[in-house]
């Protein structure tokens, strides 16, 4: 006989494993597109970007005081450098999902080692599941909080 | 004392005299090989105090070692009106190179790197003395540029009354180098006269009265570009954008990123002082940096501004700067052959004068 | 095997008995001398290496090995795996500690005026300042905030806060009794002695009917920290110095391996309202730290880095504000609306334990995020520490930089998923009623959404 309380720890497991693993549906088609990223005062502007898995992305990287870089955690091909006065390109598939740091390449004073960004390919999975797992974890916890009560009682 | 303890106060002070002697060793720049002077120099952005050598001294053919880093952003070491190739200067990171003069002078060193709004007086001097006087007093007097043999005064306005229609294109206008007169295609004319000028003198010449107005600012496009090469143009390209774009703007409106914010130069309205004053306000904050002089440059794409100055009047006021907005000085840095290719490159934003010399 | 009572002098080893199984490591005074030594003689190269080095961040020893470096191995190893151990090896007490016993072993002509740490301080018409506890320490750590942006990225000036907190424990030192400066003033002390209840170790008496029956009290006297080793219920005040063990004339004292987190569920005395505050302290600073330095916004960056100006200032009433009265705020709103309060410290101080694997693993994750992509510079600056060309080791040119886009995320979110279940599990044990460990765990959830959003959003 099952009773509630063995039952519990299963359900969690099974809602757990739901929120890791199940697949979201695609939503948008990738397209080609365009940033136009300014570089200066150890800030990208715009700092975060968006984009769909698949998509063709340039991004023009325009410096606005001293040389600096653009390199893309999980898209090791991209390094660009700018100055004022020459603006790189670059031109890339963004074909690994995720939400990855934009960091700045070239040493360009002090703050440099924090000069970063963020480009969103896809929604942020590991963000929404991570959220999901946490929520999870206090609704498990109400549960057996009220049943400890429950039983002390 | 106990021996342990007497043993372990060794080994403490053995181990803070090693951390000791490092700091020491590292404190004291000088340590190094020592054959020949090594100056050790410093690149900062100007705010911070520019290059750590304002001057270095040397003797004509000997050699000077320099250790270099850069430290606060990236900069570049390079030598004004000479081939040697930048030398990128990483911030903590060390380069080592080795300069040597033959002839005497006064030579300028500076940045090759855009490393802020005063990137262009990151310049020092290097003073080669030599034995030598007749050859010092030789490298002194050089042909006097055109601009000062002309008279011209380079902070006139100088606008182009009438301009062309379209685009002036070199192709186009190479098809009428047979026709057009001798002093046309002479050199002398072209570093003289500005191409509206020009135009207006072909206006004049009954041989070409048949051609429409178009035709002839091709012929004046032509003229232009016989003077240059597809090379010459690449390499001033070059140079355009590593020194230039910044403040003119990558496609030469004068919009470039270090002059956003600045009211336009209008040279209409030049006080005695020098100073220019604002007759369009492009953004906030303008009043601090129109009385420091500092103004956003003319749109070369403006058939006005470029067709109505002569390679003379350009060259000038590259070689001198100044005219109170900022413009850097460049006589010390370009060579003549680059000074050239470098004006010829500046028509092409007013003209389409790429084209193949056959 | 020759034996030694504790009267004889032999202060470097001990060996109890005809036992001769006891582990040098532990029983040996010299393991833990070498180690000092050494992170001391690091100690005096990182502040030369701050005063006189590159003033290029990335190449200075400085930087990297104290903002880096030892920063991940406290946060990943030391307090996690140790609890205190760090302290056990820290230069910073070691020359006022060595001067002030008489030598590096204990037993020679003492120096110094061995006071007592006062309990309070008069201010005058301000009042009273309460020095015991850890008040000061938490004023330490939102201090460290203030000033963090430029500290992190000026060699120089890193160098002159360690010499200034070695100089400064060195004077205490000679003043005051047992280890004044890591008591009462060290923030990294403060935080460290709240993280170790969660250690897998710990140092504690085999069994109490000996100590009852001992008088002398040998490991309070020669206890560095002035612990009471008898009444040692978590590892909060212990420095894991192991020195109790070695005095000890019953060998009653033994370092223990044990289950995570311990501390967090035996029965133990109440905490203090003072280390309440300083776990909130620290809640709050991981999210405004995550926020400055992790974060897409320049503006807020430059704000905390413009020490000084009128940016500054407003960076740095809002990060007080939130650090210090709006984190600890939110905590007692919910505590009161899990249900009726008694007096508002005392309940603040009852319910505090929950907070404290929270934090750990909230900064854990943040030490992740910030420096697993910085540890690359750790063996190029070991071969030039001063940034000035040398290649020492070989090392200068070594690029290694691997691919953690993927794995350190994921790592983050599971380390702060498992500092909320761990928190639930503690605030399960220490509620007084179901509603009030729910609201704890909504504290939690909040505190872990807030730190997803930052870290990996």
């Amino acid at each position: 006989m099952l009773s509630k309380q063995k039952l519990f720890p299963w359900i969690f497991l099974f809602a757990a494993l739901l929120i890791v693993f199940a697949p979201l549906p695609i939503q948008a088609q990738p397209v080609e597109r365009t940033v136009r990223i300014e570089a200066g005062d150890y800030a990208f502007s715009p700092a975060v970007i968006h984009a769909n898995p698949g998509d063709r992305v340039t991004i023009e990287l325009v410096s606005k005081d001293v040389v600096h870089g653009l390199t893309i955690d999980g898209y090791p091909d991209i390094n660009l450098q700018a100055e004022p006065g020459k603006t790189a390109r670059t031109t890339f598939v963004a074909n690994r999902a995720g939400t990855f740091k934009i960091r700045c390449s070239v040493a360009c004073g002090s703050l440099h080692p924090f000069m970063t960004g963020k480009i969103s390919i896809g929604p942020n999975l590991l963000l929404y599941r991570a959220g999901g797992l946490a929520l999870l974890v206090l609704i498990s916890g109400a549960v057996y909080s009220s049943r400890k009560q429950k039983a002390a009682q | 004392m106990k021996k342990p303890e007497l043993i372990a106060r060794i080994f403490l002070f053995l181990l803070l005299i090693a951390a000791g002697a490092a700091g020491v060793i590292a404190a004291v720049p000088a340590f190094g090989p020592g054959s020949g002077e090594i100056h050790e120099l410093h690149a900062r952005m100007p705010e911070n105090g520019g290059w750590s050598l304002d001057t270095i001294s040397a003797k004509a053919g000997q050699p000077i070692h320099l250790r270099m880093t850069s430290d606060d952003v990236l900069h570049s070491f390079a030598i004004g009106q000479s081939d040697r190739p930048p030398v990128d200067l990483y911030p903590g990171k060390w380069e080592e190179t080795t300069l040597v003069f033959d002839q005497p002078g006064r030579y300028t060193f500076y940045c090759t790197r855009w490393c802020g709004r005063n990137h262009w007086r990151m310049r020092g001097t290097i003073l080669v003395t030599g034995e030598d006087v007749e050859t010092a007093a030789q490298a002194e007097t050089q042909e006097k540029p055109l601009y000062l043999a002309l008279d011209l005064n380079l902070d006139a306005p100088h606008n182009a009354e009438i301009v062309p229609q379209r685009e002036p294109s070199a192709e186009r206008g190479r098809a009428l180098e047979q026709r057009l007169p001798a002093y046309a295609l002479d050199r002398d004319t072209y570093l003289k006269n500005s191409p509206e000028t020009v135009w207006k003198r072909l206006r004049t010449e009954p041989a070409l009265a048949d051609l429409d107005d178009a035709a002839l600012w091709d012929a004046v496009a032509w003229i232009w570009a016989r003077q240059t090469s597809p090379e010459k143009l690449a390499k001033a390209a070059g140079l355009y954008a590593t020194n230039c774009a910044a403040c003119h703007g990558e496609t030469g409106k004068g919009d470039g990123v270090m002059v956003e914010g600045l009211p336009r130069f209008d040279p209409a309205n030049i006080h005695k002082e020098g100073h220019a004053s604002t007759s369009e306000r492009l953004g906030n904050n303008q009043m601090a940096e129109s009385e420091m002089g500092l103004s956003a440059p003319g749109d070369f794409t403006d058939p006005k501004l470029l067709l109505g100055a002569s390679p003379a009047l350009l060259e000038g006021k590259l070689l001198r700067g100044g005219m109170g907005t900022g413009m850097p000085y460049w006589g010390p840095i370009f060579t003549e052959e680059e000074m050239d290719a470098l004006i010829a490159y500046l028509y092409q934003f007013a003209m389409d004068t790429d084209a193949a010399v056959q | 095997m020759s034996q030694f009572t504790v009267q004889e002098h032999n202060p470097h080893v001990f060996e109890k008995g005809a036992a001769s199984h006891r582990n040098p490591l532990i029983y040996s005074r010299w393991p833990l001398f070498i180690a000092r030594a050494i992170t001391l003689a690091g100690f005096v190269l990182t502040i030369l290496a701050g005063l006189f080095g590159s003033v290029v961040g990335s190449q200075n020893f400085a930087i990297i090995f104290v903002w880096i470096a030892w920063w991940t191995a406290l946060k990943l190893l030391f307090i996690p795996l140790g609890g205190r151990s760090w302290c056990a090896v820290c230069p910073i007490p070691m020359p006022g500690e060595w001067i002030s016993q008489g030598g590096i072993f204990p037993g020679g002509k003492k120096i110094g005026l061995g006071r007592k740490w006062p309990k309070q301080l008069t201010l005058g018409k301000l009042g009273v300042l309460n020095l015991h506890g850890t008040w000061l320490q938490s004023a330490g750590f939102l201090m460290i905030g203030l000033f963090s942006a430029v500290t992190l990225t000026t060699p120089a000036l890193t160098g002159w806060v360690l010499l200034g907190i070695i100089v400064l424990s060195f004077g205490l030192s000679l003043v005051f009794e047992k280890r004044a400066f890591c008591n009462h003033l060290c923030p990294i002390g403060g935080f460290t002695g709240l993280y170790a209840q969660a250690a897998p170790v710990e140092i504690r008496v085999k069994d109490r009917a000996v100590c009852a029956a001992h008088t002398e009290k040998t490991c309070y006297q020669n206890c560095p920290w002035g612990v009471y080793v008898t009444a040692l219920q978590d590892n909060g005040p212990c420095g894991m110095c192991m020195e109790c063990i070695r005095v000890c004339p019953h060998d009653n004292v033994s370092i223990n391996l044990r289950e995570f987190g311990k501390d967090f569920i035996e029965s133990r005395k109440s905490s203090r309202l003072d280390e309440a505050f300083l776990a909130l302290v620290m809640l709050g600073c991981v999210m405004a730290f995550s926020a400055v330095f992790l974060g897409p916004w320049g503006e807020l960056r430059r704000a905390a880095y413009q020490v000084g100006s009128a940016n500054w200032m407003v960076y740095a009433a809002g990060f007080l504000l939130f650090a210090g009265l709006l984190i600890p705020g939110l905590y007692a709103l919910l505590l009161r609306l899990g249900g009726p309060v008694e007096k508002f410290g005392k309940s603040m101080a009852r319910f505090s334990r929950p907070l404290l694997p929270l934090g750990l693993a909230a900064w854990i994750a943040f030490t992740i995020s910030f420096a697993f992509a910085k540890l690359s510079y750790v063996l190029p600056v070991l071969s030039d520490p001063f940034g000035r060309g040398w290649d020492l080791f070989g090392t200068a040119g070594v690029v290694w930089s691997p691919d953690v886009s993927i794995i350190s995320p994921i790592l983050q979110a599971a380390v702060l998923l498992g500092g909320l279940l761990w928190m639930g599990q503690a605030a399960r044990r220490d509620a007084d009623t179901a509603r009030r460990a729910l609201f704890i765990q909504i504290y939690g959830l909040m505190i872990t959404i807030a730190m997803l959003f930052l870290l990996v959003g």
